[in-house]
């Protein structure tokens, strides 16, 4: 389910490295927690943002949570199709669900970051926590 | 002999005033230069919420497939039709008061009214006709209008004021709303609902500035949700004609906002000119307001000052509350005004209910408080309505736990909120509040779990931190 190309926080979200871009997303856990996502806040074109720190927020039917971006850089272009239709996070959380594309400004952050095999491991301790 | 009473204004202030003062044998008359009901009810709260009433099913409507009903076609409004009905709410109401008067034996004389002595009371018609009326006692009640901005062309039209708006003679494709406080946030979201695109600017760093911070913030949200634009921390500069007929308008920072039509809604200038209250001895005071002691008397005794002319709360219920405390002090009472506890609601949507003191103002006071928040999604009752935005908040004083203010974003919040008011007049604790059973399923239970917050005992919400 959670595609082994990308690469994951702790805080359930993702990334797709293409050169200096990382794409991120939120992954299948997280739109599962949240339940029926309702509007997401997208970040404007240009801010800056650091890693572990809080891009954006999601509103679901359930709760109102941050999302954390898993690296620094500056936000460049934004999911517009997400302001109409936020449900598409619920529906394709790795695919059109994406939410912002960060230039990163420090690409070895990326290091950091869980594998997918290391991401589900991460997750089935968390479930037994 | 029976005390002559004399009101100058028949709004929800000097209507009140009146039948209360009949009611205890006064002989009185009042002047109204327009309609009874003043502007509450011809300009304001009832006109407005009958509008929003229709944008509301409108939405409603539009949201049926999610309850799984079907209407088949476009769902489209009838302007027209949504203005009768609003005309027919109000000629309703209107004629209620008028009724309600005469059964009390109140003079109403259509005519302006000024003051010639401290004991006289001049009323002219609009043919010029005059009439002094003698009086004992004298309760001014002659409310406000919409502010105006130095240098912007009104015309009714292009560029209007919320008494040109709640006409609503046209949707605009695009509107520019100067000023986020109640009435530009209620018009924001009614234009929205009917199809415009809706700029909405505000000088303050947030939209509806005087509510709590966590009643603003879900407000801003919602702004954001519809695709109202805000922009906040601005001030209008100016404004002109584009060749192809739109407004521009330059704000404080440099950026022009195009709009087919322009509100202004930076607040109310209050109705003391023409008065000649310097006659009768009176002098107003910085805002332009006639200062009244705790029992609405100005300083010439004898001589009353009720509603918005007093630079207090600019609210029908306050003014309608102060009516009844002038009427029972100018027959010879000792009644006093209290405003610890005065509830108000604004209709966005959400809709806002308020009460008491905001979290910002006890930072100010630096009035050590307990909060308590529950959020409305966690209520089975907000999810079956479908209306799950918004939130309760409960402010406690920190030593007593007696409840000081309660705010309420979301459905049905300007009902809900009396519960708060009554908290706050009856000196009840967070605890007592949150303790009292509260029925399933019901939004009123968001009060309780607020309540219970303040303790960190919501039943429904998770342990801090997780």
């Amino acid at each position: 389910m959670n595609p082994d190309d990308l690469k994951y926080h702790r805080e359930h979200a993702w990334v797709r490295v293409e050169g200096k871009n990382a794409t991120i997303g939120i992954t299948d856990y997280a739109q599962q927690q949240l339940g029926d996502v309702v509007y997401i806040d997208l970040p404007e074109s240009g801010t800056e943002v650091d890693a572990d720190s809080e891009l954006t927020e999601i509103e679901s039917t359930k709760a109102t949570s941050p999302v954390i971006s898993p690296i620094s850089g500056s936000v460049g272009e934004v999911n517009e199709d997400l302001a109409d239709s936020p449900e598409i996070i619920n529906e394709d959380p790795y695919g059109n669900g994406w939410i912002a594309v960060i230039s990163m400004s420090d690409p070895s952050e990326v290091n950091d970051l869980m594998s997918r095999d290391e991401y589900e491991k991460f997750l089935k301790e968390e479930e037994e926590r | 002999m029976a005390t002559r009473l004399t009101i100058i204004g028949a709004g929800p202030g000097g209507y009140v005033a009146a039948i209360q003062a009949s009611r205890k044998g006064a002989q009185v008359t009042v002047i109204e230069e327009a309609e009874v009901g003043g502007t509450c009810l011809n300009w304001g709260c009832i006109p407005t919420k009958a509008l929003i009433a229709s944008a509301d099913l409108l939405e409603q409507v539009r949201k049926a497939a999610d309850f799984g009903i079907a209407v088949d076609g476009a769902v489209r409004y009838d302007l027209q039709r949504v203005r009768e009905r609003k005309d027919k709410v109000v000629a309703t109401q209107v004629k209620g008061i008028r009724a309600l008067l005469k059964s009390w034996g109140v003079t109403l004389i259509p005519g302006r009214g000024s003051l010639l002595s401290e004991d006289v009371v001049r009323s002219v018609r609009k043919d010029g006709t005059t009439q002094d009326i003698r009086s004992d006692r004298i309760i001014i009640a002659t409310g406000s209008r919409p502010a105006r901005l130095s240098g912007f062309p009104f015309d009714n039209d292009k560029v209007m004021t919320s008494d040109d708006a709640v006409q609503l003679n046209s949707v605009p494709r695009s509107i520019l709303i100067i000023g986020a406080g109640v009435i530009g946030c209620e018009f924001a979201f009614l234009y929205r609902s009917l199809g415009a695109e809706v700029t909405l600017t505000e000088m303050m760093p947030r939209a509806l500035a005087t509510e709590d911070e966590d009643v603003s913030a879900i407000i801003e949200r919602e702004l954001k949700k519809v695709k109202i634009k805000l922009i906040a921390g601005v001030q209008a500069v100016s404004v002109e004609q584009t060749p192809e007929g739109l407004m521009a308008c330059r704000l404080s920072n440099g950026q022009d906002i195009r709009a087919e039509k322009i509100l202004v809604s930076i607040g109310r200038t209050l109705n003391t000119d023409g008065l000649r209250l310097e006659d009768a001895g009176l002098t107003t005071g910085k805002r332009g307001e006639i200062p009244v002691n705790d029992r609405m008397e100005t300083g010439v005794p004898g001589i009353y000052a009720i509603g918005d002319v007093t630079g207090t709360l600019m609210l029908a219920h306050v003014a309608s509350h102060q009516g009844l405390v002038a009427a029972e002090n100018a027959l010879g009472g000792d009644a006093r005004m209290d405003y610890a506890s005065v509830p108000a609601g604004i209709f966005t949507r959400p809709e806002i209910g308020s009460v008491g003191l905001r979290e910002h103002q006890a930072r100010e006071k630096g009035m050590p408080v307990k909060t308590g928040r529950f959020p409305y999604r966690v209520l089975g009752k907000a999810h079956v309505m479908g209306e799950i935005a918004g939130m309760v908040k409960v402010i406690a004083d920190a030593g007593t736990d007696r409840v000081l203010g309660v705010h309420i974003c979301g459905a049905h919040a300007s009902d809900l909120v009396h519960e708060g008011a009554l908290a706050i007049r009856m000196g009840a604790t967070a605890h007592q509040l949150g303790s009292m059973i509260h029925a399933h399923p019901t939004l009123a239970e968001g009060i309780q779990e607020a309540a219970q917050d303040v303790h960190g005992m919501a039943v429904h919400l998770p342990p801090p931190g997780t």
